[in-house]
């Protein structure tokens, strides 16, 4: 693939991800998440998605609320002070709209990172006697998803073991979270895919590596010369991407380091509104539908956007609210 | 000119001041703290600058041993960043905790038994929930590499039930699947066994577990509560022979911290209502 050729747009970009596609972000909770693409595959309509995330979040609520998803396999939903819980999440599995796989943070990044490095499983002592390891709890089981039928869904949700080398004991083997499709929102990428990210990276080296296709959206698109002079700042490599889009604010609402802080009373206002179906189709049609990302921004108008920019020694904004003061 | 070490007097400070502190007053000097947001983050700040000063930070989403100046909202927030030895990712968060490097963790939850398995999942039965939560994030891996937990919570009766609807994070009595009997945690941890909850801090007390017998008793109820109103505030039979007196207050110079130096703009704490 010549580099080039990587550089998609948002829609292109959406149009990679098809329905059932086993799918996963960047970021974590409130940050790096890729919104602008995730807004396109609502408007694109995609349906059946299989989310298998570290943790989730504002994102995935988007998502969950506009009907795309089928499973939701992760260990965390909510939109942390701006949010108690997932609400359009809670309502699904309310209603039985969606099968849901409950795991633990560690669990999860440790399935990451047995995908990242092509090892079936990995084993761990977390979260023992508790019911994430209840058998009954087994949701995919439970639904007939573990048949083999799709080859990137483990046959079992985890495995005990015996210490077979030190005998220390009990171990759980968690399988490796293989994914079809990775979407990382990102400060930099170069334009032959190399990511530099800056702040924490989170799971985002794994997840992109466990992917069959990797999609990265970044706030700018810039000469892999630079990124390569100073290589040591990289965290993923050009061939590990395999299609790149430039898009400014491409994680609003969530934020992103150096480049703007999370809109808290965004999140705040989804949050409540959503609680409904009704409230979560009245925010579609205001703030997805009918709008494409330029037109998004433009709602949110400068003043707002310019509260929300980071401050460039800080990495966050000094202007944003976010107490009671 | 006020004494700053003096203790403040019932209506100087707020329930939220009282919980805070308590909470500091569980991190000791040189440990190493798996911090979460909101109130225990304002317990750890402070203790960083009373009687902790060389505490270590860890960051579930990445950043080792930070030094925030100003108070992150969440983990991922770029202010715990700020003078941080490592800001790295979760993997190498979850696998030092796993190593064994950890401490003490703060953690909440929506229910809590008698043992101190903690929900956060669902309330109701699993498969048919009445209300999904959500879900465990980090809370039983932080204690289950930990060598102590503390949990804040919200005093309900509801809350602290016989049984949890959901056990998310293991207390000191947990289920060895797949038969799913109780066996106390040390047992079944084997080799991994570090420790386990050490206290509850809740609207109403601070609770405490017996290592043996795993079972939670009373340690200091809050003013204004009394030993016999929290038993009565459990679903199960509490413990409350050992209970030492009131919860102490915090210190003028513990307010000041927590008002005016570390949440002034009232992100995770109100401040006292002037009379």
């Amino acid at each position: 693939m010549t580099s080039r050729s990587k550089r998609i747009s948002l829609s292109e970009a959406a149009e990679i991800i098809k329905d059932g596609t086993l799918l996963t972000f960047s970021g974590f909770t409130i940050w790096r998440r890729p919104c602008a693409l995730v807004y396109e595959l609502i408007r694109q309509k995609r349906r059946h998605l299989h989310l298998i995330e570290v943790n989730s979040g504002p994102h995935s609520e988007f998502l969950i609320g506009a009907g795309c998803v089928d499973v939701w396999e992760s260990c965390w939903i909510g939109h942390e002070l701006y949010g108690k819980y997932g609400a359009n999440l809670a309502r699904r599995v309310r209603q039985k709209e969606i099968i849901y796989e409950d795991y633990s943070h560690a669990e999860m990044a440790f399935r990451f990172q047995a995908a990242a490095a092509g090892m079936p499983f990995m084993a761990t002592q977390t979260s023992l006697g508790t019911d994430i390891h209840n058998p009954d709890y087994d949701m995919l089981g439970r639904a007939g998803l573990r048949n083999g039928k799709n080859p990137k869904i483990p046959r079992k949700k985890y495995h005990i073991v015996d210490d077979p080398f030190f005998g220390d004991g009990r171990q759980v083997l968690v399988p490796a979270a293989k994914v079809d499709v990775a979407v990382l929102a990102v400060q930099q990428v170069g334009d032959e895919g190399t990511v530099r990210i800056a702040g924490q990276f989170f799971t985002d080296p794994e997840v992109a590596r466990a992917a069959d296709i990797t999609i990265v959206i970044a706030e700018e698109i810039v000469p892999e010369e630079y990124l390569r002079h100073e290589s040591h700042l990289n965290k993923i490599p050009s061939f590990q991407v395999d299609y790149i889009v430039e898009c400014p604010w491409c994680a609003h609402p969530t934020g992103m380091f150096r480049f703007y802080d999370v809109d808290g009373e965004f999140l705040r206002n989804f949050y409540t509104q959503t609680r409904s179906q009704e409230g979560f189709n009245e925010f579609a049609k205001e703030w997805i539908f009918g709008l494409n990302h330029d037109g998004y921004l433009n709602k949110l108008g400068v003043p707002r956007l310019a509260r929300l920019k980071a401050n460039t020694v800080l990495n966050y904004s000094t202007r944003v609210e976010r107490g009671r003061r | 000119m006020k004494d700053m070490k003096q203790l403040a007097q019932p209506g100087e400070y707020t329930l939220g001041d009282l919980m805070t502190v308590a909470a500091a007053r569980e991190v000791r000097d040189n440990e190493v703290v798996f911090a979460g947001t909101g109130m225990p983050m304002i317990a750890i700040m402070l203790a960083q600058r009373t009687h902790a000063p060389r505490l270590k930070l860890i960051f579930e989403a990445g950043t080792l041993d930070g030094r925030p100046r100003e108070l992150p909202t969440s983990v991922g927030d770029p202010r715990c960043e700020v003078g941080a030895s490592v800001a790295s990712g979760l993997y190498e968060a979850f696998s030092i905790a796993q190593r064994g490097y950890v401490d003490l963790g703060f953690l909440g939850g929506a229910e809590v038994d008698e043992y101190g398995n903690v929900n956060t999942t669902a309330i109701g039965d699993y498969l048919n929930p009445l209300l999904r939560l959500t879900g465990s994030g980090g809370n039983p891996d932080i204690n289950s590499f930990a060598k102590r937990t503390v949990y804040i919570m919200v005093h309900e009766k509801r809350r602290f039930p016989k049984n949890v609807s959901y056990i998310t994070s293991p207390g000191w009595r947990v289920k060895n699947w797949p038969s799913g009997e109780w066996i106390h945690r040390r047992e079944l941890y084997g080799a991994a066994f570090r420790g386990g909850p050490s206290a509850v801090i809740s609207t109403a007390g601070v609770f405490r577990f017996d290592e043996e017998t795993g079972r939670m008793y009373l340690d200091t109820y809050h003013p204004g509560m009394s030993p016999e109103r929290i038993r009565e505030m459990c679903e199960f039979d509490l413990d409350i022979s050992r209970v030492r007196g009131e919860t102490v207050p915090p210190t003028y110079e513990e307010i000041h911290l927590i008002h005016n130096v570390l949440d002034p703009d009232e992100i995770f704490l109100a401040k006292p209502r002037k009379e």
